[in-house]
């Protein structure tokens, strides 16, 4: 889950991590003049589509805000606006904590240029966080050349550590982290990517919801749509797909112990595409039941009208039951992939 | 890694749950030892004929324990792997899907200084037919052979090993590792297996978009494996930065994509196929 930048101060701020102040709009809290409204969108590149403003001046606050709560940014329109300190710059860096998935380990990455460009760079300076805090903010000190900042980079250090395992954090990106004319460090942006899962432990109330991982459309326009059990039999479906001249819609995978109620809600999303003239179902049933799957399928060609004609591969845990479900609704299991989509094929017509 | 697969001795961690007690009757039917069982409080309790204990340490008081396989919810499945490292299994096998990553390094650095070898989370486990059924996928559809397949997903698994079956390939491992971001066995220490063992005559991988496992596994197959490798990697039209499904399926850079892997596995001396039924065409031909 993907946090908002105000969100994600917030969480910040809660670990002794230096923030602006500031306050969502609306939230009766004064910010002092000049201050800065940030759309919050949940999409880079918010600074160049204009969605950052200062305001100088009290006249210019509402319309500032009116502004920003129109203006759409990469297809999003902000539900808050942040309103902070404007700062005063003498330096933008860049400092990030992360889940590095090929050593398995924590890794802390740093650059001396922060800010808008930052991707541009490739020299990212990378750290091991299992280090101490001490010995982390000393090396942080020296190579961001900031010696007299040595204390308050270890204690940044140690409590970003802290804040990004307390909150099972796999990204906590702060960019830039300003260093102001009063040589203060503050987090003047944030990322935040917590780690969906592990919401069993934690009592997150964030504007975002998770991400439905299961069900992602790959082209809205597209004619056929997949179902499959499994992440990679689901990709492999909608790449077989592909291969076959279909044009896949989407890509579904309803994973282990699918019933037939998270499968007929599935069905429903499915056939509000558009363009949608078949739809390839592809189960191998371990954990998943074929009955379960078969007593679905009936039930959607009954509730669901305009059906496309589906096209079902079954096979796996409960065959025999599924099959026997099938046939006496008429419905034909065909004995594999290629023949759904040479059959799916000859349906589809431009 | 020896053969840490063949151990005799097996126990299910989370018997007493619906997916533990359901595995445990299909593990038991294709002729696994499972020699007992834990969920902490149930002591004495009995699943499918197999005595439960509340802990590790109270089965090893009277027997060797070689294998465990995890089906504890999420929420505890630190609890029991780390248990399992303590108790010095030999081989963990983890099923439970949706460990935090957060909790997963922590297993990971204590299995650095262990006896122990952990293949998963979020994995269908390790079946080497006629010989040992440590997880969930399904020994109705292998055949005892001399292929291996090591996967990343355990539907693709089955698809692969049922085709190979079909065109009467048998299997002597079938392995999937796991679609989690961090997890223990990888494609390396398979492949080495898979060299070693005099049995295994070909080779079988499957990967998937995200990561770059299966970049590493290219560097080995070319400068450690002498048998053919046939791989098919999922994933050709992931769209950049979504997650598709697996936690660790997610397309970060054109690196981690399904047709650069691809290509960096052909280079190795892998044989590339571009779906599941062309990569079994493609061992089956390859037998003729």
């Amino acid at each position: 889950m993907k946090l908002l930048e105000y969100e994600a101060k917030h969480v910040l701020a809660e670990s002794s991590i230096p923030v602006p102040k500031g306050a969502v709009v609306g939230d009766n809290t004064k910010v002092d003049l000049p201050l800065v409204l940030k759309s919050q969108v949940p999409t880079g590149g918010r600074g160049k589509a204009g969605g950052i403003l200062v305001i100088e001046s009290q006249t210019e606050l509402q319309p500032g805000i009116d502004k920003l709560f129109t203006l759409e940014i990469k297809g999003f329109t902000p539900k808050t606006i942040l309103a902070e300190e404007k700062l005063s710059i003498k330096k933008e860096l860049y400092l990030s904590i992360l889940v590095d998935r090929q050593s398995s380990s924590i890794k802390i990455i740093a650059h001396k240029n922060g800010g808008v460009e930052v991707e541009e760079n490739t020299d990212f300076k990378s750290w091991n966080a299992n280090d101490t805090a001490d010995v982390l903010g000393q090396q942080l000190a020296e190579y961001y050349e900031l010696s007299e900042q040595t204390f308050a980079l270890q204690d940044l250090i140690q409590n970003l550590k802290t804040c990004f395992v307390k909150n099972d954090a796999t990204l906590i990106e702060i960019n830039p982290l300003i260093l102001t004319t009063d040589d203060q460090l503050i987090a003047g942006d944030c990322k935040m990517t917590l780690d969906d899962v592990a919401a069993f432990r934690h009592d997150w109330t964030f504007e975002e919801k998770p991400a439905e991982a299961n069900f992602v459309t790959i082209d809205p326009k597209g004619n056929t749509a997949t179902i499959a059990n499994g992440a990679g039999l689901a990709m492999a479906t909608v790449d077989a797909a592909y291969e076959a001249g279909l044009t896949p819609a989407n890509f579904l995978d309803i994973g282990g112990g699918a019933n037939e109620v998270t499968l007929l809600k599935a069905f429903n999303r499915i056939v509000e595409y558009k363009n949608l003239q078949a739809i390839i179902i592809n189960i191998f049933a371990g954990i998943t039941r074929a009955d379960e799957v078969a007593k679905a399928i009936v039930s959607a060609k009954k509730q669901i009208k305009n059906l496309p004609p589906l096209f079902i591969r079954l096979a796996g845990t409960n065959y025999e039951a599924a099959s026997e479900i099938l046939t006496k609704e008429h419905i034909v299991i065909m004995p594999n992939l290629e023949s759904c989509l040479l059959a799916a094929k000859e349906v589809i017509h431009e | 890694m020896s053969n840490i697969f063949e151990g005799k001795n097996v126990i299910v961690q989370g018997i007493t749950g619906a997916h533990g007690s359901f595995q445990t009757k299909a593990m038991l039917a294709a002729g696994t030892n499972i020699i007992a069982g834990t969920t902490p409080g149930k002591a004495g309790q009995k699943v499918e004929g197999v005595t439960v204990y509340d802990s590790i340490k109270d089965i090893q008081a009277t027997n060797r324990v070689d294998i465990t396989v995890i089906f504890v919810p999420a929420p505890y499945a630190k609890g029991a792997i780390l248990e399992a490292i303590t108790a010095q299994v030999p081989l963990i096998v983890c099923i439970t899907e949706g460990i935090p990553v957060h909790d997963m390094l922590a297993i990971n650095e204590k299995l650095k200084t262990s006896h122990s070898t952990l293949l998963g989370p979020n994995s269908p486990g390790a079946l080497l037919p006629g010989v040992n059924k440590l997880g969930i996928i399904p020994a109705t559809m292998s055949l005892k052979g001399s292929a291996a397949i090591v996967s990343r997903s355990g539907t693709l698994t089955y698809e692969t090993m049922a085709g190979l079956t079909d065109k009467d390939i048998g299997q002597k491992y079938v392995i999937g590792i796991g679609g989690d971001v961090i997890h223990g066995v990888g494609y390396k220490e398979c492949l080495e297996l898979f060299e070693q063992d005099s049995d295994v005559e070909q080779i079988v991988l499957i990967g998937e978009i995200g990561g770059r496992d299966e970049i590493d596994a290219a560097t080995y197959i070319k400068e450690h494996i002498t048998k053919p490798v046939f791989a098919y990697i999922a994933g050709h039209h992931a769209p950049v930065g979504v997650q598709l499904g697996h936690a660790g399926a997610i397309l970060g850079s054109d690196q981690e994509s399904a047709g650069n892997k691809t290509s960096i596995l052909a280079e190795s001396g892998a044989k590339t196929a571009s779906s599941i039924t062309e990569l079994i065409a493609s061992v089956s031909s390859a037998r003729r």
